[in-house]
């Protein structure tokens, strides 16, 4: 039994899935079934699972290992995916989604995440990253009747594949190098003789396959329209579990396998983390589709990450997941209130569509204020500590021109969530489009996440503590 | 706990002013609204005196410390503590915001509730940064300080609130950002384990390249907020759009963060780069006395002379902080009290104009003398104790660091006296055309005089106008160790 005892909160999310395909494939037409209610039950036991195994260290088949880092993960994934589940059985039917599928899919997405997270073998890594690719590229286009989903699904599908070939073929020469797949043994094997091309060439192939997950500029082509195009909740899903697992990948394999080589790879990075955060920051400020305007600020956002990685010592490191589960709660619940007021009609999508909604909701309204705030880096919200935590660790490892940039770039991006701020405060609506009322579950789940925003901005001892530990556990 | 309880009572009172005011936007429980913000101000006014009184003004050091872990692994602590010099910041903050309550209940109309909550919010900010010993709680405070102010102006200002709010807080927080990443660096400067203490930090003894950079992003950041020339260009925006509220709470206690700032961190912490700076802020400063005197009295609008007169005033004091030595800096901090007290009180003024004529341009005005007797009885007094006339408030102060700074800076100072005849010219003839002559516009017939809540808002001002000039040595006797303190930590003695 203890050989799988790594794997089961994967196994546990697995299960889920399968009961909610088997639930709608029993259902018959037009019966109503609480099919989120198998989500939750998964990923509630997940959660639990990961508390459980907290400090086991526990691995399974030599390729899977739950250790802390792993854990931290699969509680900020089980975290989204449940506030997802909560929105989703609002949203679902109202924008007339195949519920089943739906359901069956997010869970083996999160269920991929949790591989990816956890996985110490660059194939395993690889094979999470198609399970959870493969069903986030369907999600994206699953409005089969909508052109620009369908689109999207596509561009996303197709930029995809392109960039699992990079990653793939530096797997090939990572093996082709060291013998083996293994993420210690290939550290090992990188660690002791010279730099080696087809060293370079690995890691560069690899940032490359990780740059596009991540959405870093010039791999972010897709993020826009994949994220306006899909139905928004699972732009809010995919904006912050798959951000979540891919850098928790990348960190894994660039901060623990890698890290003989960092000489080679900071500048690349940093680079392609410059151009992320002006990029993400700059392109945000011209959109007028909420939508896209979140796509970018998360481009901004993989920025502050990325510097994160570059600045890697303990404090940047740990930095990293504290600053992903601030983002998380905080950009979930910013599309989640934009998920709950859409309809299959009009998506709610547009920045002129917020005009008034203060006055028509205050408690909503209230609600994403804050969780822009929080994405805008002020205090006393989560973000303002995320962002902090990176920036103390860039500057303590000296880079201090990627800070400066980090922190004016921040300025920018404040830029327009503020204009959706003055859209729901300063804007009378002129013909408010209908807005259908938010459950009390949804409302719960959204209080959930304002808490927590306030929770990490006010009192982060404790979950930075734990982000410490947790970082620890990879080296 | 006593400053604990000063600064989170008026948050305490905000979240009671979201539960009194009810579901959604309630007119019928405005006036409960309205009362419970101005209880829980006034509670917090109370608290501030009561710190006066039980305040040591023989000490230098900080009083009512208190001090808890907060981020024990980055040296980050919970660390208030009060000296003379922030001592009477916090007085004049629970002074302005019970006043900026009360002038808000002819204008503000539009969810009551929304409008105090900021307010209060803002204030416990406000206190937050005047009393926060550790260099994150400070940074924390002073950036949550935006979110209010933000909504303030956006939502309750006039025409062009909207890009007044947007420049506001993006010209602020662009000059604060670079000032976070200072903190930072200076933070990791410490030997052996980061700290965000000032106590700590104040021993440290920087190499110059640290200073200067670090010198440099925090006299931005105060810079901007002051605004010293030529970094003013949000404050006429920002001012003119403000509902009467904001105004009193941006020129009375916002613009005094800046010249805290500079006194409190730039200055005592990179000793050896605020020496080296001190003379080319002056000058920047004097260009500000003269330019923004100059721009003042050509303004049409009776509120952005008044947010003029403040870039020039506020020129003023930070010429008194630069010349760092005890006249200076004492007039200085005097002066950032009587000008809070005397401009918060001329927007007053001009906001009981522009509720009564929905209009601030001086020409829409004249010989108000005989249509409203007491309320420009109250305007005169006003007007008198912002041209420092002997007597009044502003003089004393204005006397101090013009005779502190002519030791540092003859030149200089006798540049930047002209200011104080330019804003007697200004002033003056603002106050002529609005008063005096003949009742040209016939709207002005009827003007009703001071009604009671006005009343209750210009007694108190004008009181403390008069009894600040002929009673100072009960404000200056409590600054002096303090002042003396930190003037000892940037001349270096006792480092």
């Amino acid at each position: 039994m203890n050989g799988f005892a790594a794997t089961i909160p994967i196994l546990i999310v697995v299960l889920s899935a399968i009961a909610a395909m088997l639930a709608e494939a029993i259902r018959h037409p037009g019966e109503r079934m609480y099919i989120a209610g198998f989500g939750l039950i998964g990923l509630v036991g997940a959660l639990v699972a990961s508390c459980f195994l907290w400090d086991t260290d526990a691995v399974s088949f030599g390729v899977v290992r739950a250790d802390n880092f792993a854990l931290f993960i699969n509680i900020i994934l089980c975290i989204v995916g449940i506030l997802t589940m909560v929105f989703s059985n609002d949203v679902v039917e109202r924008e007339q989604l195949p519920a089943g599928e739906y359901y069956a899919l997010t869970l083996f997405a999160i269920s991929g995440m949790m591989l990816m997270a956890a996985a110490i073998d660059l194939l395993v890594i690889f094979l999470a990253l198609e399970v959870l690719s493969l069903a986030v590229y369907v999600l994206t286009g699953l409005r089969r009747s909508s052109a620009a989903g369908a689109e999207a699904a596509f561009k996303y599908f197709l930029l995809g594949a392109f960039s699992s070939a990079f990653f793939l073929y530096g797997i090939a020469f990572a093996f082709a190098l060291t013998g083996s797949t293994r993420l210690d043994l290939v550290a090992t094997a990188m660690a002791s003789g010279p730099t080696q091309t087809l060293a370079l060439l690995a890691v560069g192939l690899l940032a490359v396959g990780f740059c596009f997950k991540v959405s870093a500029v010039p791999f972010h082509m897709w993020t826009p329209d994949a994220y306006e195009g899909a139905p928004t909740v699972v732009t809010a899903f995919m904006s912050t579990a798959v951000k979540a697992a891919a850098f928790a990948a990348f960190v894994r394999v660039f901060l623990s396998t890698l890290e003989p080589l960092q000489g080679q790879w900071v500048p690349i990075l940093s680079a392609v983390a410059v151009a992320t955060m002006i990029g993400g920051a700059v392109l945000g400020v011209l959109q007028s589709n909420i939508k896209r305007m979140l796509a970018y600020s998360s481009i901004a956002h993989a920025g502050y990450l990325l510097l994160g990685i570059v600045s890697a010592n303990s404090a940047g490191k740990a930095a990293i997941l504290f600053y992903l589960l601030a983002y998380a709660v905080a950009n979930l619940g910013a599309l989640g209130i934009v998920a709950l007021l859409g309809t299959a009609e009009h998506p709610h999508d547009q920045l002129r569509d917020f005009a008034g909604l203060w006055r028509s909701r205050p408690g909503l309204a209230g609600l994403m204020t804050v969780f822009l705030l929080s994405l805008g880096g002020f205090p006393p919200m989560a973000g303002f500590i995320g962002k902090w935590y990176i920036f103390a660790a860039a500057v303590q490892e000296g880079h201090y021109w990627l800070a400066i940039i980090g922190v004016l770039t921040s300025v920018i991006s404040v830029f327009f969530y503020l204009r959706i701020v003055v859209m729901m405060y300063m804007t009378e609506d002129a013909a408010a489009p209908v807005r259908p009322r938010v459950s009390m579950p949804s409302m719960l789940a959204l209080a959930f996440a304002m808490l927590a925003t306030f929770y990490l901005g006010v009192l982060p001892t404790k979950v930075l503590d734990y982000a410490l530990q947790s970082i620890q556990t990879i080296f | 706990m006593l400053l604990s309880t000063i600064v989170f009572l008026p948050l305490a009172g905000a979240l009671l002013v979201l539960l009194a005011g009810g579901r959604g936007d309630n007119p019928e429980r405005e006036g409960t609204v309205r009362l419970v913000a101005l209880a829980s101000s006034l509670v917090t006014f109370a608290a501030t005196l009561y710190l006066w009184w039980a305040f040591d003004p023989a000490s230098a050091d900080f009083q009512f410390v208190e001090r808890y872990a907060w981020l024990p692994q980055f040296g980050i602590s919970y660390h208030l503590g009060v000296d003379g010099i922030s001592l009477f910041l916090l007085v004049l903050t629970g002074f302005l915001t019970p006043l900026a309550l009360l002038s808000s209940w002819a204008g503000v109309h539009k969810s009551v509730k929304l409008f105090s909550f900021f307010m209060l919010a803002l204030e416990t900010a406000m206190l937050g940064v005047f009393v926060s010993l550790d260099l994150f709680l400070f940074y924390l405070f002073w950036d949550a300080m935006l979110i209010p102010m933000y909504f303030l102006i956006g939502v309750w200002g006039y025409d062009r609130r909207i890009y007044a709010a947007v420049k506001f807080i993006l010209y602020t927080m662009a000059g604060s950002v670079l000032m976070l990443l200072a903190i930072i660096g200076l933070a990791y400067a410490h030997p052996g384990a980061p700290s965000f203490d000032v106590l700590d930090l104040y021993k440290l003894h920087l190499p110059w390249n640290l200073q200067n950079w670090f010198f440099l992003a925090f006299a931005l950041a105060f810079a901007i907020k002051v605004p010293l020339f030529p970094f003013h260009t949000w404050l006429p925006d920002a001012h003119v759009e403000a509902p009467t509220a904001g105004s009193v709470i941006l020129a009375g206690v916002l613009l005094k963060m800046g010249t805290y700032g500079l006194l409190r961190f730039a200055f005592p912490l990179f000793p050896d780069a605020a020496v080296f700076y001190a003379p080319w802020i002056a000058r920047l400063a004097v260009i500000g006395i003269v330019y923004g005197a100059l721009v003042a009295m050509v303004q049409p609008d009776m509120k952005k002379l008044v947010a003029y007169s403040s870039v020039s005033h506020l020129g003023v004091v930070v010429l008194g902080l630069c010349a760092i030595n005890v006249n200076g800096v004492q007039g200085a901090v005097y002066q950032m009290l009587n000008h809070g007290v005397s401009t918060g009180g001329l927007f007053m003024i001009v906001g009981m104009l522009s509720d009564r004529r929905h209009t601030r341009l001086i020409s829409e005005y004249g010989g108000l003398k005989a249509v409203a007797p007491r309320l420009v009885a109250a305007f005169l007094l006003i007007t008198l104790a912002s041209i420092a006339m002997p007597g009044m408030n502003g003089f004393i102060g204005e006397f101090l660091i013009l005779m502190g700074a002519f030791n540092q800076y003859p030149w200089l100072t006798a540049v930047g006296a002209t200011g104080v005849i330019l804003s007697a010219v200004y002033m003056l003839w603002m106050f002529q055309r609005v008063n005096y002559g003949e009742v040209t516009n016939p709207k002005n017939r009827a003007l009703p005089d001071l009604s009671g809540r006005e009343w209750a808002m210009m007694i108190p001002t004008v009181a403390l106008c008069i009894f600040m000039g002929v009673a100072p040595t009960l404000f200056l006797r409590p600054m002096e160790p303090s002042i003396a303190k930190v003037i000892e930590l940037i001349h270096g003695v006792g480092r």
